[in-house]
């Protein structure tokens, strides 16, 4: 099975042969690989040196944290490489933003009103959790509408809190 | 005293369990509906519900607090830190109970509480302060902005009843300033109840560094030398050390200041432990900032560098006997830093990170303390603070110290929830922290997480294989699930056969 592994723009050709052999560019690697019981910490052996790191899924990237630095990577098989290119990468630019809370927690305040329009980076919501007050933030320019909640509103964790547009 | 009731949850209430376990002295636990699993419940002798998850219906309950330990024939109730700990009027109630508070007097709670009454206290015995509006007393929006220009810009604006940066705000010039007090005043009365707030000149370049003291019943205060915690980040200490790289070995500042501590402590007629904080300039002037009457979250820094038990301690003074320690036995000789890992996602802007913990491997091994009240399975809620555990180590000296702190937090293994593991990790690989040269502002404004340090491997190829193996065992087990339809048999006849198998 072929795979395309990007990192920042970084392309990695990888080819898994069996369980053992793996095909990296033109480098042939002798790997063990094994989930540590059970939980998304894996253990990898490659030609003899060890590493370890935490693996696990966010949005359509995966995030490998290895050695006290995170590496957002984007896999793909062949196939799926192949569509994107034919197909245009654009979806998420002009599609419209649903922000979620990231955490369960008290809505303290809302800067902003319906049909605002709001700047990349501008505060749209202040929610509550662990003693902490935290800014979420727009992703992008556009107009806020659908806001969903109220101040003093406890809200659960990806609960939808108003969208951008 | 052979029986105390610990009003606190988490790693602090773990922490006096464990004091009073070496001591012999029974333990009752209180908890909330969320902590009917955590680790204090599990350890107490006995342990009794509060109520609701919710801080105010439950470890803020002190009528509720009061009566259990008068049930259960509790003697004392040590409040950790937080919730009720700095409350004069719980302390009060606690005495009126008949009981041992354990911790200072409500007067002195009182004194140091009000931190205008504070200033104006400890300035009166002698103890610079930061210069600002002491002795004033409360003042209204045109007096404060009159008075501006002659303590100068930059400046704060504090609440009077504040903590934790709440109702702080920071002024360069007097044009913002009408603004920022209403919002400050607007804070504090949200968080405290009390919109006061006094004015304090913002000294730049400089640190915060404690004193740890420790005052019995007959008079004697001793201090424990200093605990340098000026790696903050929105004003919440992320990493403290002792003995300060700034304080040296210039002893003669170190016990300048311990004296001024001291003196402070006295000037409230001090009992039990307690910490003064002060602000020093890059010229080696200090001033007072204010007291946190109440055993401290960073008390093992100075426990690993001293060697004193701090708990133990409390427990001795509380049962009215001298302390076991002259100031000239306390020697500062070791060197210790903790780090603390809290529930934030350092990759979001260290957000908070609420999950259950689904595997953990603490750090152990030589020279490393951790104090937790986590364990396998818990799970980290959105009620209470995001402090997971502390991690301390110790060395001869601090670069011993700093390698065991890099081993530890590499060790340190934690899923299901986000942690600032990494931001440690790059700290204690940055070079102005092994240098010994921040201040105040170092996190905020000096400090790029997401820049990579220069010189520091890196390993994308290894990150990419990892996530792409992942992603491959991902898509065969979904594989086969897709199979496992398409055996032989249909579904129907599975049933059939299971049934005939059950009569």
């Amino acid at each position: 099975m072929k795979y395309i592994a990007t990192i920042a723009g970084q392309e990695f050709a990888i080819e898994i042969i069996d369980e053992h052999h793996i095909l990296m560019g033109l480098k042939l690697l002798e790997v063990d690989f094994e989930s540590v019981s059970g939980q998304p910490v894996y253990s990898l052996l490659v030609n003899g040196k060890s590493f370890e790191a935490y693996v696990y899924s966010e949005e359509h990237d995966w995030q490998v944290v290895l050695l006290g630095q995170q590496y957002p990577v984007k896999v793909e098989d062949e196939r799926e490489k192949r569509l994107r290119s034919v197909g245009g990468s654009t979806v998420g630019e002009s599609a419209e933003f649903h922000l979620r809370a990231p955490m369960p927690g008290l809505v303290v305040a809302i800067p902003i009103a319906e049909g605002d329009r709001v700047e990349k980076g501008q505060v749209l919501v202040i929610l509550e959790s662990m003693k902490m007050q935290n800014e979420l933030k727009s992703p992008r320019a556009g107009t806020a509408y659908r806001i969903r909640v109220k101040p003093g509103d406890s809200v659960e964790q990806r609960q939808t809190l108003l969208s951008v547009t | 005293m052979n029986k105390v009731l610990i009003a606190n949850r988490g790693e602090i209430a773990v922490r006096i369990l464990r004091a009073c376990r070496e001591l012999g002295i029974e333990t009752v636990a209180v908890y909330s509906e969320a902590d009917r699993q955590a680790l204090h419940v599990r350890y107490a002798d006995e342990a009794y519900l509060l109520g609701p998850a919710p801080s105010r219906e439950s470890y803020l309950r002190a009528d509720k607090i009061i009566d259990i330990a008068r049930e259960t024939g509790a003697q004392a109730i040590h409040p950790g830190y937080g919730f009720l700990a700095e409350r004069a009027d719980f302390a009060q109630a606690v005495q009126e109970a008949g009981l041992v508070f354990i911790g200072p007097k409500p007067s002195a709670i009182a004194a140091m509480g009000d931190k205008m009454t504070a200033r104006n206290t400890v300035a009166a015995a002698g103890v610079p302060v930061v210069p600002g509006t002491e002795g004033e007393g409360a003042l209204n929006d045109d007096d404060l902005i009159a008075i501006a220009p002659k303590i100068g810009f930059p400046l704060l604006i504090k609440a009077t009843a504040g903590g934790g940066g709440k109702g702080m705000r920071e002024v360069k010039n007097i044009e913002e300033m009408p603004d920022l007090i209403r919002s400050a005043r607007r804070e504090a009365e949200a968080a405290f109840g009390d919109g006061n707030v006094y004015l304090e000149k913002l000294l730049l370049g400089a640190r915060h560094i404690e004193i740890q003291i420790l005052a019995d019943q007959h008079g004697n205060v001793i201090h424990l030398g200093e605990r340098e915690c000026s790696l903050q980040r929105r004003h919440q200490k992320l990493l403290e050390e002792s003995p300060s790289p700034f304080i040296g070995d210039d002893e003669e500042l170190r016990q300048r200041m311990g004296a001024v501590a001291v003196k402070a402590a006295q000037a409230v007629e001090y009992v039990n432990a307690g910490t003064i904080e002060f602000l020093v300039d890059k010229d080696k002037n200090f001033f007072f900032l204010e007291m946190n009457t109440r055993l401290q979250v960073e008390h093992p820094v100075t426990e690993t560098a001293t060697g004193v038990d701090i708990v133990m301690e409390q427990f001795r003074i509380a049962r009215g006997r001298q302390l076991s320690y002259k100031q000239e036995d306390i020697r500062q000789d070791s060197a210790a830093i903790e780090c603390r890992i809290n529930a934030e996602d350092p990759y979001n802007n260290f957000m908070p990170s609420t999950g259950r913990i689904a595997h953990i491997l603490l750090p152990t091994g030589p020279g490393i303390r951790v104090d937790t009240g986590v364990y396998p399975g818990f799970e980290i809620s959105p009620y209470y603070d995001s402090l997971i555990s502390k991690v301390i180590t110790w060395g001869e000296t601090r670069a011993q110290a700093i390698l065991r702190m890099r081993r530890a937090l590499e060790e340190y293994r934690i899923v299901g929830v986000r942690t600032n593991i990494p931001f440690h990790q790059k700290m204690m690989d940055s070079h102005r922290f092994m240098g010994g040269q921040y201040d105040t502002r170092f996190v905020e404004e000096q400090f790029s997480f997401e820049e990579v340090e220069e010189g520091k491997e890196t390993y994308p190829e290894i990150a990419a294989l990892m996530a792409t193996l992942v992603a491959h065992r991902q898509m065969e087990r979904s594989a086969q699930v897709i199979q496992r339809g398409e055996r032989d048999t249909s579904n129907w006849k599975w049933v059939g056969r299971w049934e005939r198998m059950q009569r």
